[in-house]
């Protein structure tokens, strides 16, 4: 997604009559009530709910910050703010070293590229769910490569196999999204190195800068736009995730997503609006982190009279 | 991001040089393997899983196969039981097809109009409309699916596929306009109006021009949709109640106890892959990765 270039003047809005604003309205309308309703909607309910508007279960307290002091005071309540930012944070920036150098590979020709090209983007095409199943076989304590480990000798019996799965160091959680999500920021840089050509590279090499020169002066620079939108929607995709913490996560205290769940499931109805106040947090931390991600890449652009 | 034409050009004018590697690093050779592996690697140990019927700690091969055990046994084992009524295979694939199926439709259906107003019309708010379109991305699914949930059981939508359906519209609209307003935009509208100077009405330039000019980009992003709705799990999750079984909340449901993977677990998460592996092939053939890559937010 490319920044709008702000040197061109935007053209101005054409003065148009009311049938002509009319069928714009008409053409905007299905899509844009479908998200508003469901989608604004939910959000607006959800947020309600967390200050104690429910009449559905007889709770009209609104408005109360009651759930929300609840889950600030709830033991365990803070651990859980940092396993999903910790879970979400550490697979996108390994997820991305990982990427750019997928992407810049892939530049060049070799055999069976073709073949290569549908190989690395099958994970992208299937649910999160297959990759946990994969996880569970591959990396659990009796798991395949427990057991190769221990036909070479170096393993005796499956405890002595690093708990990589259902605990809170989190390693098999952060495996699946690694595993998921580095085929889609290795597709979008991948398209952005195509749409830009090798020229300024080699125009770089010319003027007599290393490899490592030209990546970091010239290469990087340029996909920088791409690797922050990507970062940003992996980051906050997986902050937001659930499946994967519920089955591979440690038990309580689980990440925010899982709580909410948990809460939400609670045979005690009150405790949904507890799970409301977890998931509107979450939102609002969620929004301001990637607002404060883009703020700072923006300025930090600006000083470098980038933009 | 340029405008890019959806279908691939034809490739005969490239030189193929299969045996080639230049400027391929043994390091680079070696990530390349590394990747491949790493991806269809896990594939091969989870037949094996699946086909298995004893595999204790430390074999690396099962030392009793479902072939021999299924002579004896007296309930349906592994392949037997996941192609049996009782896991409810057929009907969680049935179902994710169907759900996709529609959620293609009426996505596409109410992306097209907005794509194109968004592509060719300049107004007051435009890109207000444009960042809402993004924000899906980025609030957390968890959120949207608890507040849809408790919307959908006062309407007495929840667990049903209408419910189901209008869930996924949330994630997929955003991602079909922005796929289509990029196909308007490489669409010049020199010859709708050739078409309305020599007389055809809005109707028959919409029908007889526009629809079979951007033809291609509406499979393409109708595919994409597919492929979203197909891998939904946690709005299916919440708004299903597990009344509506899809092949991802089957999968759930198998392998969310934790534990080691049993093989009827590995063979659903096999037919689960089907779809994305169909799909896969489809759209490597069809859709460019600059507009593919647009799909996802790039």
């Amino acid at each position: 997604m490319a920044a709008p270039d702000q040197t061109i003047a935007k053209p101005a809005v054409p003065r148009r009559s009311w049938a002509g604003r009319l069928r714009i309205l008409a053409m905007l309308a299905p899509a844009s009530l479908v998200l508003v309703v469901l989608y604004v909607g939910s959000l607006i309910y959800a947020v309600l709910q967390s200050f104690g508007y429910a009449p559905i279960y007889q709770i009209n307290e609104f408005p109360t910050t009651r759930y929300y002091q609840e889950m600030f005071t709830t033991p365990g309540f803070w651990r859980s703010v940092w396993y999903t930012f910790y879970y979400a944070l550490v697979p996108t920036v390994v997820g991305l070293i990982l990427s750019i150098y997928l992407a810049l590979t892939l530049r060049k020709r070799f055999p069976a590229k073709g073949l290569f090209q549908y190989v690395y983007k099958l994970p992208l095409m299937i649910p999160y769910l297959v990759g946990i199943s994969l996880t569970i076989l591959l990396f659990s304590n009796g798991g395949i490569i427990a057991r190769s480990l221990h036909a070479v000798g170096l393993l005796d019996n499956p405890s002595q196999f690093p708990r990589l799965l259902y605990d809170h160091s989190g390693v098999g959680i952060m495996i699946v999204y690694i595993w998921k999500q580095v085929p889609f920021m290795t597709l979008i840089l991948y398209s952005v190195l195509l749409g830009l050509g090798p020229e300024s590279e080699e125009a770089s090499a010319t003027l007599g800068a290393n490899r490592w020169q030209t990546f970091w002066h010239v290469t990087l620079p340029q996909i920088m736009p791409a690797i922050i939108t990507g970062t940003a929607i992996i980051f906050a995709f997986n902050f937001g995730s659930f499946e994967t913490p519920y089955i591979l996560g440690g038990g309580f205290p689980n990440t925010l997503p899982v709580e909410a769940w948990r809460a939400f499931d609670d045979a005690d109805y009150s405790r949904r609006l507890y799970g409301m106040a977890v998931v509107t947090f979450l939102s609002l931390v969620s929004g301001v982190l990637l607002y404060l991600y883009i703020y700072w890449y923006r300025r930090f652009e600006r000083q470098r009279g980038r933009s | 991001m340029s405008q890019t034409p959806l279908a691939k050009p034809a490739e005969s004018g490239k030189p193929r040089r299969l045996f080639s590697a230049e400027g391929l690093s043994p390091f680079q050779r070696f990530y390349l393997i590394f990747v491949a592996v790493a991806v269809l690697g896990p594939i091969i140990p989870t037949l094996i899983a699946s086909f298995a019927f004893r595999w204790a700690w430390p074999d690396l091969l099962p030392t009793e196969w479902w072939i021999d055990a299924r002579q004896t046994a007296t309930t349906p084992l592994g392949w037997d039981y996941v192609f049996s009524p009782f896991s409810r295979l057929y009907e969680a694939t049935l179902n994710t097809l169907l759900i996709g199926g529609l959620v293609t439709l009426v996505c596409v259906a109410i992306s097209l109009p907005a794509a194109r107003v968004l592509a060719r019309e300049r107004f007051r708010g435009k890109s207000g409309v444009e960042f809402f379109l993004l924000t899906p991305l980025i609030v957390p699914d968890v959120a949207v699916g608890l507040g849809i949930l408790l919307i959908f059981i006062q309407l007495g939508l929840a667990g049903s596929y209408t419910g189901i359906i209008l869930a996924h519209l949330i994630p997929t609209v955003p991602y079909a306009i922005r796929v289509l307003t990029s196909v308007f935009q490489g669409l010049s509208t020199d010859f709708e109006e050739q078409a309305r100077v020599l007389g055809a009405g809005p109707l028959k330039t919409l029908w007889y021009v526009t629809l079979p000019m951007i033809f291609p980009g509406i499979v393409a992003a109708g595919l994409f949709v597919f492929l979203v709705s197909t891998n939904i799990f946690l709005l299916t999750f919440f708004v299903g109640r597990g009344q509506v079984e899809t092949l991802p909340t089957l999968l759930f449901t198998r392998i969310s106890s934790g534990g080691v993977l049993d093989p009827i677990s590995a063979g659903i998460t096999l037919i689960t892959m089907i779809p994305g592996i169909v799909l896969l092939l489809i759209t490597e053939r069809f859709i460019r990765d600059e507009v593919f890559a647009k799909g996802f937010g790039g």
